[in-house]
């Protein structure tokens, strides 16, 4: 029988959907579940994994676990991993996990995958599906091994509703800390936001705002819809908005039901981090932006026009 | 210092793509340096041109990679080296891995730094399960290094958290973005001189390895069928009096997309 252990996804102290969304996974293919949960001070968080869906918590919460660092979360995964007896060891989408992941596999001696889509298990032959080449095939993998460590995408399963777990705590013991790669420092703008990764309405500002003035106004709009607000790497570079705001392959990718891109002409790893959206809507001066090929919607104008206007009509049939 | 790039010859993503049977259709296709490793590649040439330092390339299967060696030769690369064997054909990160382990060991290097993925896989994998083959320290999704001393460097990566600022002791493997630089384009001189320098061809035996050694690391995974992806079709397209056309589409998503 297949045992997915799975990393809990926890964010500033509280655990994220994707917790959730992987367990109901992994229960709906008839896995025992198992999390492990690692960090400072997260003991509290035990009944919310039980909520999530495992069945049994490994739990490495101890100070010097607070900052993130890939060598010792490693250690705590493969410590749950071999107590669990887990076939599948699983990450939320997440660059800790994308860190840690193929760090685990291969200590464990273990085929690794990231980015899947999905998981299908025949007997115990496992194969996974997941986008390559800029999102531009699908490819279905075929695992030579005993056990895999994946790192799955965004949005990628659905929580179930009603999921609920058992609650059986393991206690790890802290892992040796990394003395060859310390974290010194975390340099932190991104709290208080709205994570991009699990909003549902994400809005990306792109070149054509050109300026602050014109970032404050786009972000006017995502703070109307209670929006994550986003960007393309052309914003990034020239220093206008912070690197962890980045939409597409180099930063985050995001699934939410609404996307709205201002002002981004859609380079090509843009649309690879984006276009699982499931309404996009675009707006550009530029008729010919690539974004438009993806785009549900499209508005062609100038967005120190349009995005005034969008704000009103949206007030107006949201009452 | 001495430091060693991967650079792997990859399918250039910008054109389309088709898919046939299972397979990719070869036809029409074109091949390119992974754009992250020529991140890679800059970042090497910057700290050379810095601190001072050797560096190398290691170009691992993709049957004729002269171009990008020597496109890499122009950026400023003093030593290039490609390993092409059958028993690679198949390879898959932890393959790799294991290749420039073998790389890293006949060459002590002090710093290896790759691209944060390839084009063709979107893995992201090779570089730190090299670390771990190796017994290193690694810092993935880097957007900045410098140098402290002879020993450690500075190295920013961009964590889920916000940017994690990591002291790093050497020998070390990084991981690049490309927010890390934006790769120089080589003059006139540089490439006329990269045609004068010679590239070491390799198969897996002159590395010191056999096609068992490389059995036992993989491939722990294989691609069994690629399929299209479902292509994402640009829907409508307003163009006209703004306010009209934002009033209709604020309209359907509304009442037809059932998103606002």
């Amino acid at each position: 029988m297949a045992k997915i252990l799975v990393v809990a996804d926890i964010k500033q102290g509280a655990l994220k959907a994707s917790t959730t969304e992987l367990l109901s996974k992994a229960k709906a293919i008839g896995a025992q579940t198992a999390v492990v949960a690692i960090g400072h001070q997260i003991t509290g968080l035990v009944p919310n994994l039980v909520n999530a869906g495992s069945d049994t918590q490994y739990i490495a919460d101890d100070p010097g676990l607070e900052l993130f660092g890939a060598g010792p979360w490693a250690a705590c995964i493969v410590d749950a991993a071999k107590q669990a007896g887990a076939t599948m060891i699983w990450f939320g989408f997440s660059e800790s996990g994308k860190a840690a992941a193929p760090r685990v596999a291969a200590r464990l001696n273990a085929a690794c995958a990231t980015d899947i889509t999905d998981v299908v298990l025949e007997g115990d032959q496992i194969q996974i599906v997941r986008p390559a080449i800029a999102n531009k095939v699908i490819q279905r993998v075929k695992v030579n091994t005993p056990q895999l460590v994946a790192v799955v995408r965004a949005a990628a399963f659905e929580a179930a509703p009603g999921i609920s777990g058992t609650e059986n705590v393991v206690r790890l013991a802290a892992p040796a800390p990394d003395l060859k790669a310390v974290v010194k420092q975390l340099v932190s703008d991104a709290s208080g936001d709205i994570d991009l990764a699990e909003a549902d309405i994400v809005i990306s500002v792109g070149r054509g705002a050109k300026d602050q003035a014109g970032i404050t106004l786009v972000k006017e709009l995502a703070d109307d819809l209670k929006a994550a607000f986003g960007s393309s790497r052309a914003m990034v570079d020239a220093g206008l908005m912070p690197h962890h705001k980045q939409v597409g392959q180099t930063g985050k990718i995001v699934a939410p039901t609404l996307y709205i891109a201002i002002g981004i002409s859609g380079a090509i790893q843009h649309l690879a981090g984006m276009s699982g959206s499931k309404v996009i809507l675009a707006v550009n001066k530029d008729p010919e932006a690539p974004i438009f090929n993806v785009a549900d919607y499209g508005i062609v104008g100038d967005l120190f026009e349009v995005v005034p206007l969008l704000r009103e009509q949206i007030k107006k049939v949201r009452g | 210092m001495k430091i060693l790039t991967t650079v792997k010859k990859v399918v250039d993503v910008e054109l389309n793509i088709h898919v046939k049977e299972g397979a990719i259709v070869e036809d029409g296709l074109q091949y390119v340096i992974n754009a992250w490793d020529e991140n890679a590649v800059e970042a090497s040439v910057q700290l050379k041109e810095k601190h001072g330092a050797e560096t190398t390339l290691v170009s691992i299967g993709g049957g004729d990679n002269a171009e990008i060696i020597r496109k890499c030769y122009a950026m400023g690369i003093d030593n290039g080296m490609h390993i092409e064997d059958p028993a690679l054909a198949k390879a898959d990160s932890a393959v790799f891995a294991k290749v420039l382990q073998k790389v890293f060991e006949k060459g002590g290097y002090d710093l290896v730094i790759t691209g944060k993925q390839a084009q063709d896989t979107d893995s992201g994998q090779t570089g730190i399960i090299l670390a771990e083959y190796l017994g290193l320290p690694c810092v993935s999704n880097v957007v900045a290094i410098e140098a402290v001393d002879e020993k450690r460097l500075k190295v920013s990566r961009l964590g889920d958290a916000g940017t994690e600022i990591v002291e790093l002791a050497l020998p070390a493997v990084v991981t690049v973005t490309d927010s890390i630089n934006e790769p120089r384009l080589p003059g006139m001189r540089g490439l006329m001189m990269a045609k004068k320098k010679t590239i070491q061809s390799m198969d897996l035996a002159a590395l010191g390895l056999s096609a068992d050694d490389i059995k036992a690391v993989g491939p722990k995974s294989e691609v069994v069928a690629f399929m299209a992806t479902k292509a994402r079709k640009g829907g409508e397209k307003f163009e006209g009096d703004a306010t009209q056309i934002t009033a209709k589409v604020v309209q359907l998503l509304a009442s037809e997309a059932k998103v606002l």
